[in-house]
């Protein structure tokens, strides 16, 4: 990707909460005295079991929710203080479902949309809707409407819009859900690569495979809380605090920890690592 | 409002237990009596009457004020431009070419107690009539199954576009949209990526439901329905029945007969 633009440097503070709770009207507290900090490069995966949080605190990121108490701080600014069309300059954030965002008759437009609402010149919005349909293989779909392609393709358009605006922090809400694992691959290769460009990746999952592949910090939340937050190696090697909050680790972490006796002090994370590892065992064992 | 929870909620009151045919003949019948009577007094004690059958009923406050929340600017608008546009009598205040007069508030009240009413009359329903129950009415009553159910689903996705109509917007402004912006037609233009990407969901969201239901045999023919919990008329269901026919045609009777409520200030 050409030039991004990023008007922080990689390590300085990106996003603050602090003793965030929050409930949504009438119910009870669903984010329950949340602080955490983010810096600028980071790559976290938010994860955490079905109803623990992890949408109700990213919407706080560009303020789609207010804290019903606590604070969350963009880059030093209270978030309180600007509209979410504002903030969404910064923050962008793809939606869990594709079809909550897509309306314009055509791919180009529908990518065309978040450039132009952020008050780019035409030039510019016309530069980056093509680069982006470019850098998702979507160029082909370019004039077709983009709410009857299939899902995989839906998936993309959607992310792409969102990458069209060049924030300097990204969101994704669950991005691969419903995706074949080729599509997943792809998806997630670039983005480490605007994670290498130095934007601010949040990424929402319940695939571990992923969160062990990719990203380098991880965040769990249960019941509104957060368990732990640190090196994902880390955190992976206490697979009890996670087997509480019932994540189970990939199948390739479970099986290098039954074969610890082997080849010990390991602790792996992805099958590369694993067959670095383990890849003469069978020699060995003989 | 959360998302996808239907209107219905479950109680323990006396509204609750009445046979939802019952409660869809005093629908029916409030509905007419509110469109016969045009007085400004007999609208105030209907309004206040629904709320105390409301309030026997258990309802939440949280639901009263999310009715009048949704209500009352209709309310407003609507009898707002009924005294503004047609001053009828002798004017109590004129300023440029407006003309405010006795009548024309009391007229401007009728129709905005009219709605307010009504509509907490059909969520009196509502709230307490889950939807087999409301779909075992109207078969009762010899409506086809498939319009019951229908009618059912049509009343069961209201939240659930509510719902929708809240994530789609929060995903347009994380967008850049800013929804606040402009007035009147401009207003309209900002909100029309919301409103297409809303027709797109629902008219997939039906699709679905279309398939799901035919999978799992809906329409079948030659098919005698049963139900889970049939519904029954108790005797104090004949009570009620007779109780509101009775009030019904009295009301009738003496509008037609003594110009009774025809007046927007005069009783009779
Ligand atoms: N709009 C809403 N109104 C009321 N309650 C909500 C709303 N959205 C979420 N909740 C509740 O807040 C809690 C946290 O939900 P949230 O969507 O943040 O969880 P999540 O971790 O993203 O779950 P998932 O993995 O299923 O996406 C849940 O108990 C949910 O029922
Ligand atoms: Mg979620």
């Amino acid at each position: 990707m050409e030039s991004n633009g990023l008007a922080h440097e990689v390590g300085d503070m990106c996003l603050e909460a602090t003793d965030l709770w929050f409930a949504y009207e009438e119910g009870p507290s669903v984010l329950k005295g949340i602080s955490l900090e983010i810096k600028v490069g980071d790559f976290v995966a938010l994860i955490g079991q079905n109803g623990s949080g992890k949408t109700t605190l990213a919407k706080h990121f560009n303020g789609l929710l207010r804290p019903s108490r606590g604070r969350v701080l963009l880059y030093g600014e209270d978030n309180r203080e600007h509209p979410v069309a504002h903030l969404a300059r910064t923050v962008g954030y793809v939606f869990q479902n594709p079809d909550h965002q897509i309306f314009s008759a055509t791919t180009r437009e529908e990518i065309a949309f978040g450039p132009r609402n952020i008050g780019l010149e035409e030039s510019e919005v016309q530069q980056r809707t093509e680069q982006a349909l470019e850098y998702f293989d979507l160029t082909a779909y370019a004039d077709h409407q983009p709410a009857i392609l299939g899902f995989g393709l839906r998936r993309k358009v959607s992310i792409a819009a969102v990458y069209a605006m060049r924030t300097d922090v990204l969101i994704l809400d669950e991005p691969t859900a419903g995706l074949d694992w080729k599509s997943t691959h792809e998806l997630m290769q670039r983005i480490v690569a605007l994670h290498r460009t130095g934007h601010t990746i949040i990424l929402i999952t319940h695939d571990m495979r992923l969160v062990a592949e990719y990203a380098p910090r991880c965040l769990v939340l249960r019941d509104g809380n957060i368990l732990a937050d640190d090196d994902t190696r880390e955190i992976f090697r206490q697979a009890d605090l996670l087997r509480e909050t019932h994540i189970e680790l990939p199948q390739i972490c479970r099986l290098a920890r039954r074969l610890e006796p082997f080849n010990p002090g390991r602790n792996i994370l992805t099958v590369a690592e694993f067959l670095e590892g383990y890849g003469n065992l069978a020699e060995r064992m003989r | 409002m959360p998302v996808g929870v239907d209107l219905y909620l479950k109680r323990q009151s006396w509204l609750h237990r009445v046979d939802p045919r019952v409660k869809l003949l005093f629908v029916g019948a409030t509905i007419m009596i509110l469109l016969v009577i045009k007085n400004v007094f007999f609208m105030s004690a209907a309004l206040l009457l629904v709320h105390v059958i409301h309030w026997s009923a258990k309802m939440p406050r949280g639901k009263f004020l999310f009715i009048w929340k949704t209500l009352l600017p209709i309310a407003i608008l609507i009898s707002t431009l009924w005294v503004l546009f047609y001053p009828t009598g002798p004017p109590i205040l004129e300023i440029w070419v407006i003309r405010i007069t006795v009548l024309s508030l009391a007229q401007g009240g009728v129709l905005a107690l009219r709605i307010t009413t009504m509509a907490f009359v059909v969520f009196a329903w509502l709230y307490t009539t889950d939807h087999p129950a409301v779909v075992r009415s109207l078969v009762k009553l010899k409506v086809p199954y498939e319009w019951g159910l229908t009618l059912a689903l049509a009343l069961r996705y209201i939240p659930t576009f509510q719902g929708m109509y809240g994530m789609i917007s929060e995903a347009q402004q994380a967008r850049g949209l800013n929804i606040s912006q402009g007035k009147g037609f401009r207003r309209v233009r900002a909100l029309m990526p919301i409103f297409v990407a809303m027709v797109i969901s629902a008219m997939r969201a039906s699709d679905q439901l279309a398939n799901a239901l035919q999978a799992r045999a809906f329409g079948a023919s030659g098919v005698e329905r049963t139900y889970l919990h049939d519904i029954h008329f108790r005797p104090l269901d004949w009570a009620y029945t007779v109780f509101i026919l009775g009030v019904t045609f009295l009301i009738l009777y003496m509008n037609l007969r003594l110009g009774f409520g025809k007046h927007p200030i005069n009783l009779i």
